[in-house]
């Protein structure tokens, strides 16, 4: 708690990660700011140190090769949203970056790593890159390391601290035939989402050879649901597999939040009604092409 | 678009462009936190976070210590010093309760958010900071938080010396209700809950007091709708002379009522302007902001009709959660729900109670609508439950109810005196510009695909320019016109404007009496040591009793410049015309003079050729409208407004019913505010409106704990409408003027609120109807909604 | 490490055309900076929590929050506020000419922020649906007009800016 807090601007990786280990608790890692900065305005969070990762030009850039995309962490979200690399091979995680609440000036501004190490439950970057199965690059005093996100997710509770720096996203891209939706359920344009599903289908033929989704907003971490899904393999999509999908989803939400947007209840009962929905979205593909959701 | 003037036609009527926008729209104008003065220095307030709570001790002491810090006080250190905040509205007036209101608390916190402490530092965060070093030891008391809880036998009494916990007890009573309701043919019940929400203007609160050195006396900078009141009340609560104080309300960032004075903050900045000698300033935040609210109140309407549909009788026994007590006007809400039953409705059999009670919630401000709004939504719900039970129409259930255009001046059940209107017109016009029918037919179309799409409309009655006895809250106003030697017109006002450009209208109408250009017309506002003596803005009033003194100020001016006009050109008055700023005669040929010569002659001639007029060329005068009477009848009863604006709201919406999300397709309004000065201004409160009730009936909501803490703090919690959740407005006029003001002007601006809330209602309950799902509580969001659906599908087995 | 940390931070600004050097303290955000700093009062404070959008500015042709964004964190960076949109001889920008000319503001607190935010839209789309101008200006609240003038001032603004383009 500081009324006079201190400020650094590591010039790289290496910088940055030998000054959070030196320093103590009250540290922060501001990038966009669009997270912390209302906490800090309020003076709900008053920091002894803010460590800015602006500089850094090792967490910029996309770059995707055949098996791998990787995403600069302080990418923006208008970014995401436009640069071809990822509208052509992540384009759920384009259109999910485009559901992002706060208007064009957060867009502009507000960064996926942010959005990333918040682990806000109502966001929409993350149900979005657990559909794609998506890993993370982090760096600490013992070095670099890879894991998934999923497995980060279930690391942390609130946020990544200053322990570690998140330094590249990885995502396998995703196939040509791949089929994605996502569905953002808010109660007007101004809200947060209250269920925020993602789901990647993969058919073979007309039958669904895997289908993966993962739900946000409804509870505290982002919910994935891709096993208990296992009977719907093999068959085709029909409105009874949408409402057997939309039953599972919902009876995978154990802890549904409740706040001002909506009660527990009705939460979880969202959830599988977002998830369906994003399951015919992505279909809809089939039927229409030029439909871009 | 605005459009620039025609040669001959008058300003008022035309959608003129208003120059008040013009700064914003640079950047430039001042808005009360845009001043900062030599020396500066920051208030930060530490709020109760208890519902109630007695005080034990407040250790100053850590915030002391900081650097930068120059004061830090608590309730106990000024209490002796100052006397407790004058009222905006008295209750004691009306035979209610009354307390001493401090500024900040004293023994006991009675809500969450009541200040307890103040810290004044170099600037805001050292002060923020200091604030969270202040201890406080509290002893917790069981909170008063449920207004039926309050009221019930045993409940504690949120003020300790009163025996319970009802502010104020009014009945409004008309008739033989019993009897209506014992030979009804149909009694239709609806039980409408109307929840606590908030006006929340873009700009929060803010005021900026400085000591006058040279004549020790203060300037307040403020956020305050009614700057002279407001004088009085600093001057009485903080023991000054009143003619110490000055109160310059600059740009206003919205107010709907939330910046009418009572608030604690108001003496307390001055007061510590006055014990520190620099200037103090206090910026509100958001979550602050959200402290205040309105409108909680429970309704259990009750109508007696006989067979044919005719509302014999009307009952309401209704509660309002009002919060704690505080100086600001919000029971008044209350109170003006009751009166303005039965609205619309010429039932004369009407048994209305209405019970304020105070709990441990954050106080209520005043809010749009001021309590007319909840009348329109607890009458017009019902009026649709009533239609939907007798299986008519709910245009044909209002019609056959409706007061008719015949008979105006109508005398109301609770003692108003309606002036005029064609509430059926209204109706009927309200229609026609959504397209009724056309959305009948879309309607039954969407729900043979099994879509739920709504229509409702609602009836909102808005008595402006209010006024009640031995108050401030006064019905006359007063402005002064000063023509200069030069010709130029500045026009000072009482009446201030909260972002209305009341400023725009009233030069419209002053630009029409001088027969001048507008752009040679200044209005100045806001600032108490220029503007002739005013109530500010509330209520709609602004142009009724802004515009009505102008223009008769305007006026004397005129005859004397007329009168030295003729005097130059040697001719008789009635011979003269001015045009284009030419004076000419018929009885003199080619003379002419320009108006700016004229105006210079009157200041330079006084003894010779002008000396018919007394200099300067300028008049103060003063409006009361007639149709306000303060002489009670024989039963007691007032009529507190002049004018009754109207108006019908149409909403049209569709329902997911597997998610209970609204979706709104269409929106139209037919209102009635008598003569209208600025279409395009008008038409922008009017679509203003609709999005504040829309979001009130949706999305807004102030939610609190079981022990009264607040939890929505932010716009997180409370949501707003967004560009993308209104669509178009469609409007229409259909206007029957006030035959006693100033051209026949209403008010416009106050209302809108309940109706589009009550529509927005009454078009959800039209979508559900199929699947025989009512909800009158509000707001109506998706889980609320999806409930109601999940319910009534659950009773009638799987559909 | 201690070499790293400052109690401020040095940054470079150009503001509406103007030069400055700045050191700034980590706690200021960009909209105390311009209000505060330089004077330049034009773009206001509503939420500090970054919902409401009154305090809406361009950093580097592009909109952003000016209240949740840490003015060190700017080290260079080209600032637009309201009130760097007229000419030096005070002639309004055209798109400021619509919003007036169409009413699509009344209090005018949240307006500078709605300009900005439909000067980005229309400066990237020339002929912008009721759709797009939802999404410019999802970040932007409005609590006086119902958003309805301010949606007549964006297409009367587009025909302004480029005529040509009907």
């Amino acid at each position: 708690m500081s009324l006079h807090p201190m400020y650094a601007r590591p010039r790289d990786l290496e910088q940055a990660s030998e000054l959070l280990a030196s320093l103590s608790s009250g540290a922060v890692i501001i990038a966009g700011g669009q997270e912390i900065m209302p906490y800090i305005n309020y003076g709900v969070m008053m920091p002894d140190v803010y460590v800015d990762i602006g500089g850094i030009d090792a967490l910029r850039g996309v770059s995707a090769e055949t098996d791998e995309v990787s995403i600069g962490p302080l990418t923006v979200h208008r970014d995401i949203q436009n640069i071809e690399e990822i509208v052509e091979t992540l384009p759920l995680l384009a259109y999910a970056a485009k559901q992002i609440g706060g208007g064009m000036q957060v867009h502009n501004r507000g960064t996926i790593g942010g959005n990333i190490v918040a682990m806000h439950p109502l966001y929409d970057i993350a149900p979005a890159l657990l559909a794609l199965e998506a890993d993370v690059e982090l760096l600490s005093e013992k070095g670099s390391q890879r894991m998934s996100l999923a497995e980060l997710q279930d690391l942390s509770n609130h946020g990544l601290g200053t322990s570690s720096i998140l330094t590249k996203i990885l995502v396998k891209p995703m196939s040509p035939t791949t089929l994605w939706g996502y569905y953002k359920l808010k109660n007007s344009a101004g809200a947060y989402g209250s269920a925020n599903a993602a789901v990647v289908i993969q058919l073979d033929g007309e039958n669904i050879k895997s289908i993966r989704v993962a739900i946000g907003a409804a509870t505290e971490k982002v919910v994935v649901v891709s096993a208990n899904l296992d009977s719907y393999l093999g068959g085709p999509y029909s409105s009874e597999v949408g409402l057997a999908i939309q039953k599972t989803c919902s009876d995978a939400i154990g802890e549904p939040l409740s706040d001002q947007q909506g009660d527990g209840v009705w939460r979880k009962a969202m959830a599988g009604v977002a998830a369906r929905r994003a399951t015919e979205m992505a279909l809809g593909k089939l039927n229409n092409s030029s439909s871009n959701g | 678009m605005v459009k620039g003037k025609q040669l001959s036609e008058s300003y008022v009527g035309q959608s003129v462009r208003a120059k008040e926008l013009r700064a914003p729209l640079v950047g430039k104008a001042k808005y009360t936190n845009d001043y900062t003065f030599e020396g500066q220095l920051y208030a930060y307030i530490l709020r109760s976070p208890h519902a109630a709570a007695k005080i034990n001790s407040v250790d100053l002491s850590g915030a002391k210590k900081i650097s930068g810090v120059h004061l830090a006080l608590c309730g106990r250190d000024i209490f002796e010093h100052t006397n407790g905040i004058t009222d905006h509205l008295n209750p004691a007036i009306f035979g209610g309760k009354s307390t001493r209101l401090p500024m900040m608390a004293v023994d006991e916190a009675w809500c969450y958010g009541q200040p307890v402490a103040i810290v004044i530092a170099e600037d805001e965060r050292t002060a923020r900071y200091a604030a969270s070093r202040i201890q406080v030891d509290y002893t917790l008391k069981e909170p008063v938080v449920d207004a039926e809880k309050a009221i019930a036998k045993g409940a504690r009494s949120v003020v300790p010396e009163w025996d319970d916990n009802v502010l104020i007890y009014v009945p409004f009573m008309n008739g033989d209700t019993q009897a209506a309701f014992d030979q009804a043919d149909k009694i239709v019940t609806t039980d409408v809950k109307i929840h606590r929400f908030s006006s929340q203007p873009m700009e929060t609160r803010c005021y900026n007091a400085v000591w006058e050195h040279d004549t020790e006396s203060i300037t307040l900078y403020g956020t305050c709708q009614n700057p002279h009141p407001l004088r009085l009340v600093l001057a009485e609560t903080l023991r000054m002379n009143e003619n110490k104080i000055r109160i310059i309300a600059s740009t206003i960032g919205g107010a709907f009522g939330l910046k009418m004075h009572g608030h604690p903050e108001e003496p307390l900045i001055c007061l510590m302007t006055k014990l520190i000698r620099r200037p103090v300033k206090w910026v509100e935040n958001r979550e602050e902001c959200l402290l205040i609210g309105a409108r909680e109140q429970q309704h259990k309407v009750e109508m007696a009709f006989d067979s044919d549909g005719n509302m014999t009788g009307l009952r309401d026994h209704f509660l309002a959660n009002i919060g704690a007590p505080s100086a600001c006007p919000g029971w008044g809400m209350a109170f003006l729900t009751g009166l303005t039953m039965p609205g619309p409705y010429k039932v004369e059999n009407i048994d209305v109670h209405m019970n304020a009670v105070t709990t441990n919630k954050p106080s209520w401000n005043a809010a749009r609508g001021y309590g007319k709004e909840s009348t329109a939504i607890a009458l017009e719900l019902a009026m649709d439950n009533a239609a939907r039970q007798f299986g008519i129409s709910p245009i044909d259930l209002r019609l056959r109810n409706f007061i008719t255009k015949d008979q105006f001046p109508y005398p109301s059940p609770t003692g108003l005196v309606y002036d005029s209107g064609d509430y059926g017109g209204v109706l009927l016009k309200a229609l026609e510009t959504i397209g009724y029918e056309d959305w009948k037919d879309k309607q039954k179309a969407a729900l043979a695909e099994g879509r739920h799409i709504g229509i409702g409309m609602a009836f909102e009655l808005t008595p402006e320019g209010g006024t009640i006895p031995g108050t401030m809250v006064a019905g006359y106003d007063s402005s002064s016109v000063r023509v200069g030697p030069d010709g130029t017109v500045r026009v000072l006002t009482g009446i201030t404007s909260p972002g209305t450009h009341n400023g725009t209208a009233i030069a419209q109408i002053v630009a029409d009496e001088l027969g001048i250009d507008m752009d040679r017309i200044e209005v100045l506002q806001g600032d108490t040591n220029s503007s002739p003596y005013g109530f500010g803005n509330y209520s709609g009033r602004s142009t009724i009793v802004g515009g009505g003194s102008a223009a008769l100020a305007a006026k004397d001016v005129r005859n004397k410049i007329n009168a030295v006009a003729a005097a130059l050109l040697e001719v008789e008055i009635e011979t003269l015309s001015l045009s284009e700023g030419i004076f000419s005669s018929s009885d003199n040929g080619d003379a002419t003079l320009t108006f700016a010569e004229v105006c210079y002659a009157s200041y330079t001639r006084a003894y010779d050729v002008a000396m018919c007029i007394d200099p300067p060329l300028e008049a103060t005068r003063t409006f009361k409208p007639p149709g306000i009477s303060h002489l009670p009848d024989e039963n007691g009863r007032i009529n507190p407004y002049p004018s009754y604006s109207n108006a019908v709201y149409v909403v049209v919406c569709e329902v997911d019913t597997e998610t209970g999300k609204i979706d709104l397709l269409s929106l139209a309004a037919a209102h009635d505010c008598g003569k209208v000065i600025n279409p395009i201004l008008v038409e922008g409160q009017v679509c203003g409106a609709f999005a504040m009730g829309l979001g009130g009936a949706l999305t807004e909501d102030v939610q609190y704990d079981a022990n009264g803490v607040q939890l929505t703090k932010s716009f997180k919690d409370y949501v707003m409408l967004r560009m993308a959740d209104m669509p178009s407005v469609g409007m229409a006029h259909h206007d029957s003027p006030n035959p006693d003001n100033y051209l026949g002007l209403k008010g416009a601006g106050e209302a809108g609120v309940g109706g589009s809330a009550a529509a927005l209602v009454n078009a959800v309950n039209n979508a559900l109807e199929p699947l025989e799902v009512v909800i009158h509580e509000m707001p109506l969001t998706p889980s609320r909604v999806w409930s109601a659906v999940q319910n009534a599908n659950n009773s009638e087995g799987v559909k | 490490m201690e070499d790293l940390l400052d109690i401020s931070a040095l940054i470079q600004l150009r503001v509406d055309g103007q030069f400055h050097e700045l050191d700034v303290l980590p706690s200021r955000t960009l909209l105390d900076v311009l209000r505060d700093d330089l004077g330049k009062k034009g773009t206001h404070l509503g939420c500090k929590t970054g919902h409401c959008g009154a305090c809406t500015v361009m950093i580097d042709g592009k909109v952003a929050k000016s209240c949740i964004t840490m003015a060190a964190t700017l080290s260079r960076a080209e600032i637009t506020t309201i009130e760097g949109l007229a000419d030096d001889d005070g002639s309004m920008h055209p798109i400021q000419q619509a919003f007036w000319d169409e009413a699509g503001l009344q209090c005018g607190y949240c307006a500078p922020g709605i300009v900005l935010s439909s000067l980005e839209l229309i400066q990237n789309n020339h002929n912008p649906s009721t759709k797009d101008m939802e999404v410019a200006l999802a970040g932007n609240l409005c609590r006086c007009t119902g958003y309805q003038s301010i949606k007549r001032s964006v297409t009367e603004a587009c025909v302004r800016m480029y005529p040509e383009e009907k």
